[in-house]
């Protein structure tokens, strides 16, 4: 009896239980041993023979590991069965993990090949949710942004969503402020505005916004250092020369300088004291762009270009968008109605300037990204799309896998079911499997996607760098990738999960006699699902073929001026501190002297950057006056100097070119394109007539009439457009267009130090080619066809090793029927076609399948694409070409190996 | 023979057996066993340590549930019942049990032979 008892205790004390659980176990073993030895005893044994056998019985028992196996599972089974929960959703859950775990360890290879596949397609679905996150998602670090709401002006009878939105003059803006009441606090802020800084040697061109003084405030932002700027720095004008730093800025331009405040940097050469630096990751309102440096609006004077200096006096000149925070409870219609009644009033009290005016309200989480948003949503819901799709042939892939392991796997199976797991706990079981796999992808997924936007983001032009939105990996990014990864999980889980859990114990054991038979099945959902892969695959690959197509042809464009051998310049003597006269001398002597440089043609200086222009609304033409106030004319306004057509090669259609005759005191001229005269002359008679431009008070007479250019972007609807002399319209903000005899790039260099000899001081770090406008305006498209191509690529991969391994994967379950064929005659080549040709049939039905589904998505295309249809044949024949190339190597592999089936093993095999 | 269909049986059906003997009344583990080895005649007998960790396996899962009792004159001994679920764990098995008795015999011709 003792020896039992210290041997029970000496066999768990491994187990480390509780004590009270141990003494039960002891007490009920003991008693199972007292049993025992009481029964041997009235069977007739001698009382040591029974001692011997209850000690022997004991002691060839492994106890220890029985038990230890059982406490360890505690809850219920590893083999999780029907019923047999515990009752526990946490504890069952937790169990269900944890086999998982052990089943994908178990399977290192699968577990690789699967989660690598869906970190491609997860990957890809959080690059580019985090691009659509960083832009449209959580653009500004603001407190409430929902109740901040941005104003604008707009031309009568226009909807917001025509997309005319207007700045403010900043007399307007100071008396909506003072009359309206929807508001707990209303600011303005300028565009960012180029300026030029200089604080050490080396001048540089920066951002610049003037902004009141509440502006801050109003948007609930705090500055990491410093203050903002007091009431009393935005009443008088040029009295309070004080800065704020951009945290961007601060980093990037000064280095991160601890003892920044209080320094002096001139901004366009006046000098301006640095009081604060803006809160990190605030790169102002506008998301997109934002600026380095902000000023107070009563600056203006100092910051603004020449022609823009009475911003603060002159009603006519708009510079402002106006942010207001609503009150509390007031909805947006309120507010609108309390705005337009005051804009209203103010039309009929300065008819000069605000007629026809009205003011446009928004939230400015709708604002925020300015005209850009169409684009960006357009772009964004396309991308997200492709991405999915890429994620499903991953789904459909790892399903694929899944399918070939569950045969493998039917066997286990069979054992649960044989012992009574019901098919709902089974699915549970499976999907836990297959979900934990799609957040291991997922983890995977989510550092190649934070890789691949950094990657992307580092594509962002150098210069404007710190001003773009920075890449926000966020909260909003993990859950996206983890709702992504658990869903993926389900997706390609349930449909391997529904069948393996179909299983039945006898089909099992029959099909154990008859060689697999049942897996001909699976291979049918396996075609299926690769049918599916290679039609999507094929979508993507058009859809990139069309858009690569579409900017092909818009580099064919003629933007109406020629973009070879010319070079721009950007310079603005205004703000290196010149006065008028300085200015003049300078363009003056500019012109002399880089003329004289060899290579150069002609040259000539021109206000607007080429697919840059400012539409102006309320051109007033003589004699037509009495339009309605919706039919404002508009143009794009031109200040140029001599030569301006010839250099950029734009032919007149008549009338002259301006000359050195056209000066200040001499009539006032214009020169108009041949869409305006068309449009408002229909009868060729505009030269010698007058038109007005808006908020200026001369009638200037038409002289000449030229070819219609692109203005605003590449391949737009003709614009009307309007070019006066420089002579007449004095700019301090000028663009220097040089013609080359030979590649510009050649010369760029010696104009340069041309501009550094005349002035040190002027910056002239903007330089481009013709052709680089081109490229620049065509940025963001090739970006996309990048994107495009990438994903269509990645698509078609995909789809390639699923087709591959499908057709591997059935070449091995048909070895022996191949043996059997050879055994009868078949010969290499008859049996390597057997196998392509069923590759090649599943193929050929995705293609079909993929060519009516891309050429309906390239129908929804066709409005965004440009000269190609979107149809196209070259597109789809290429993609069709590609795929086919590819699924044809990925079919002929094991179809090489199918024919190298040595009968004699595979039948021996079986 | 008789070890290796012990071994198998154990390893596929034990907790079939122990859940259908407790189906009646509640019994202890020596009970049990006992019964076990009556029952099939000698060939299955179970260990002191396969029989027990299964019991409290099962018990663990929450398919059977063990009480002390005490009767006069006797050591306090553990019985077990079976629970609701099971019950119906029991129905699931011997279903699926008279299922793959009935494969194997449609495979080796002993059903109809």
């Amino acid at each position: 009896m003792r020896e039992w008892n210290d041997e029970i205790r000496k066999q768990l004390t491994g187990l480390n239980l509780p004590p009270a659980r141990e003494e039960e176990i002891i007490e009920e073993l003991l008693n199972h041993l007292e049993n025992l030895y009481e029964e041997l005893l009235a069977g007739g044994a001698a009382p040591e023979k029974a001692h011997r056998e209850v000690l022997a019985s004991l002691s060839q028992s492994d106890l220890l590991v029985e038990l230890r196996a059982t406490e360890r599972t505690a809850g219920p089974d590893p083999i999780p069965e029907g019923i047999a929960n515990s009752g526990h959703l946490l504890a069952d859950l937790w169990q269900d993990l944890r086999y998982a775990a052990r089943m994908l360890r178990k399977t290192p290879g699968f577990t690789a090949v699967a989660a690598l596949t869906l970190a491609l397609g997860i990957g890809a679905n959080t690059a580019v949710f985090t691009i659509i996150n960083t832009l449209l998602f959580s653009p500004l670090p603001v407190e409430k942004i929902s109740e901040l709401a941005a104003i604008n002006a707009t031309q009568a009878k226009m909807t917001p969503q025509s997309g005319e939105l207007q700045l403010m003059s900043f007399l307007n803006f100071k008396d909506l402020r003072e009359r309206t009441h929807s508001f707990t606090s209303l600011a303005a802020h300028s565009n960012p505005m180029a300026i030029t800084m200089t604080d050490t040697a080396e001048p540089r061109r920066i951002f610049a916004e003037g902004v009141t003084a509440n502006y801050f405030d109003t948007l609930g932002i705090h500055p990491s250092m410093g203050r903002f700027f007091l009431p009393a720095e935005d009443t008088t004008p040029g009295a309070a020369p004080v800065a704020v730093l951009g945290y961007a800025a601060w980093q990037g331009r000064f280095g991160g300088a601890p003892d920044i405040l209080g320094r002096t940097i001139k901004l366009n050469s006046t000098p301006f004291t640095i009081i604060g630096i803006g809160p990190k990751g605030f790169k102002g309102v506008y998301a997109v762009f934002g600026p380095d440096v902000w000023v107070p609006s009563t600056m203006a004077e100092q910051i603004f270009p020449a022609q823009q200096r009475n911003a603060l006096s002159d009603r006519a000149i708009t510079l402002f968008t106006g942010i207001g925070r609503l009150r509390e409870g007031l909805t947006l219609a309120q507010a609108r109605a309390e705005l337009s009644i005051v804009a209203a009033s103010l039309e009929k009290e300065f008819p000069d300037t605000n007629q026809g005016q009205a003011v446009v309200l928004r939230l400015l989480t709708e604002a925020a990204y300015g005209p850009e948003r169409q684009p960006l949503m357009f772009g964004s819901t396309l991308l997200m799309a492709i991405v999915g799709l890429v994620l499903l042939i991953a789904c459909s892939n790892v399903a694929n896998l899944l399918l070939s392991r569950a045969t493998v796997r039917r066997q286990e199976v069979a054992v649960r079911i044989a012992l009574g797991a019901g098919r709902s706990r089974l699915i549970r079981q499976l999907l836990t499997e297959s979900v934990l796999l799609g957040l291991l992808g997922g983890v995977l997924g989510l550092l190649l996607g934070y890789g691949g936007c950094q990657f992307l983001w580092s594509f962002r032009p150098a210069e404007f760098a710190q001003n773009l939105a920075d890449l926000r990996i966020n909260a909003s990014v993990f859950g996206f990738a983890f709702a992504v990864s658990a869903v993926t999980g389900l997706l390609f889980g349930i449909v391997p999960a529904l069948r393996t859990s179909r299983t039945s114990v006898s089909e099992v054991l029959k099909e154990e006699t008859r060689a697999m038979g049942r897996s001909r099945n699976r291979i049918s959902l396996a075609n299926t699902l690769l049918t599916g892969q290679v039609a999507i695959s094929l979508v993507l690959l058009v859809v990139a073929a069309l858009v690569l197509r579409s900017i092909q042809s818009e580099y064919t464009i003629d933007p109406g001026f020629e973009t070879n051998h010319l070079a721009l310049f950007m310079l603005y003597p205004g703000q290196a501190g010149y006065d008028q006269t300085r200015t003049e001398q300078f363009y003056k002597q500019s012109r002399d002297r880089i003329g004289g440089i060899p290579g150069i043609s002609s040259l000539s200086w021109a206000s607007n950057l080429p697919l840059w222009g400012r539409k102006e609304t309320g051109v007033v033409i003589e004699g037509q006056e009495q339009r309605k106030k919706s039919e404002a004319i508009s143009a794009v306004v031109n200040t140029i100097d001599l030569n301006y057509f010839s250099t950029l090669g734009i032919p007149f259609v008549e009338g002259r070119d301006f000359t050195q005759d056209d000066r200040d005191l001499s009539t006032p001229i214009a020169i108009i394109n041949d869409t305006m005269a068309a449009k408002y002359w229909p009868n060729h008679d505009e030269l010698g007539k007058r038109l007005q431009l808006p908020r200026r008070k001369d009638f200037l007479q038409i002289v000449g009439v030229v070819k219609t250019a692109n203005y605003q972007t590449l391949g737009e609807a003709p614009q009307s457009s309007v070019y006066i002399p420089l002579r007449q319209n004095y700019s301090d903000a000028m663009i220097l267009y040089v013609r080359t005899e030979r590649d510009p790039s050649a010369t760029l260099a010696a104009v340069q130090s041309e501009i550094r000899t005349l002035d040190p001081v002027l910056p002239v770090d903007d330089i481009r080619t013709g052709t680089k406008v081109i490229d620049q305006a065509l940025w963001g498209a090739k970006i996309g066809v990048g994107l495009l191509g990438v994903f269509g690529l990645l698509a078609l991969s995909l789809a390639a090793v699923g087709l591959y391994g499908i057709m591997a994967y059935s070449v091995n379950q048909r070895r022996r029927e191949i043996g059997v064929r050879m055994a009868l005659g078949a010969s290499e080549g008859s049996v390597s076609l057997l196998v392509l040709r069923q590759g090649m049939t599943v193929v050929l039905s995705g293609v079909a399948l993929g060519e009516g589904l891309a050429v309906l998505a390239g129908r929804a295309l066709s409005r965004f694409l440009y000269g190609v249809a979107g149809s196209d044949f070259l597109s789809l024949g290429a993609a069709s070409l590609l795929l086919l190339v590819v699924a044809f190597l990925a079919c002929y592999l094991p179809a090489r190996s199918a024919s190298r089936v040595d009968p004699l093993v595979a039948l021996h095999e079986s | 023979m008789g070890t290796t269909l012990d071994q198998e049986w154990k390893k596929g059906s034990a907790e079939l057996l122990i859940l259908a003997l407790l189906e009646d009344q509640p019994r202890h583990g020596y009970d049990i066993g006992k019964l076990i080895e009556r029952l099939s005649g000698g060939m299955l007998r179970f260990h002191i340590a396969s029989l027990y960790p299964l019991l409290y396996r099962l018990e663990n899962r929450g398919l059977i549930h063990g009480r002390w009792v005490e009767k006069p004159n006797q050591r306090r001994r553990r019985y077990y019942r079976l629970t609701t679920q099971g019950q119906i764990t029991l129905a699931r098995q011997r279903q699926s049990w008279r299922e793959f008795v009935s494969a194997v015999g449609r495979i080796t011709g002993e059903e109809h032979a």
